[in-house]
């Protein structure tokens, strides 16, 4: 099932934001646009 | 990234990795496959929620698919591209995908082939752009 036109499901996850950890949500890029996107495994390509 | 900066659009990239692994892959250089200088977020999504949540993980190799969301500023989804594994994106295309769907929001529909400086379809006037694009 397509994703398209429906609301983005929330996320809340720790990750890295230049060199630093960090924790981002969905909820941070309100009013934005996003592009977000999913890759299989690090020091691979993406 | 600055092209999608200049357009007020934010990239995020995850993967299952752990937070420890995105850090060393942040600080490797780019010549020894690393992506040094990435200013943008890498999340680790490493319980695989939003994988599962955005439909994009493999539940035979327990990794995502190359999976990519074009989202609002209403936080509704626009465009949805999902890639096999060994197939890799192009920034000049999801530009391309940004592009379009921020012109949609201008009311205006894109039609094939669309891109920035062309020019897109007034669906109150479809004529027009016909009499003037279609050979």
């Amino acid at each position: 099932m397509t994703l398209v036109s429906q609301k983005a499901p929330d996320f809340k996850l720790d990750g890295v934001v230049n060199g630093e950890f960090k924790t981002v949500s969905l909820e941070e890029y309100k009013g934005k646009w996003l592009v977000f996107f999913f890759y299989p495994l690090d020091f691979t390509f993406v | 990234m600055p092209e999608f900066k200049q357009r007020g659009c934010e990239i995020v990239g995850v993967s299952v990795d752990s937070k420890f692994s995105h850090q060393q892959w942040v600080n490797q250089p780019r010549n020894q496959g690393g992506i040094q200088g990435t200013a943008y977020p890498l999340l680790s999504d490493i319980k695989k929620t939003a994988s599962r949540d955005y439909g994009v993980l493999s539940e035979s190799a327990g990794i995502s698919f190359r999976g990519l969301f074009i989202i609002n500023p209403e936080g509704v989804i626009e465009v949805e591209m999902v890639n096999n594994f060994p197939i890799g994106r192009s920034s000049d295309e999801i530009l391309r995908l940004v592009d379009a769907a921020q012109e949609s929001k201008k009311g205006m529909v894109c039609p094939m082939n669309f891109a920035k400086g062309k020019e897109a379809i007034n669906p109150k006037d479809a004529k027009s752009w016909f009499s003037k694009n279609a050979k």
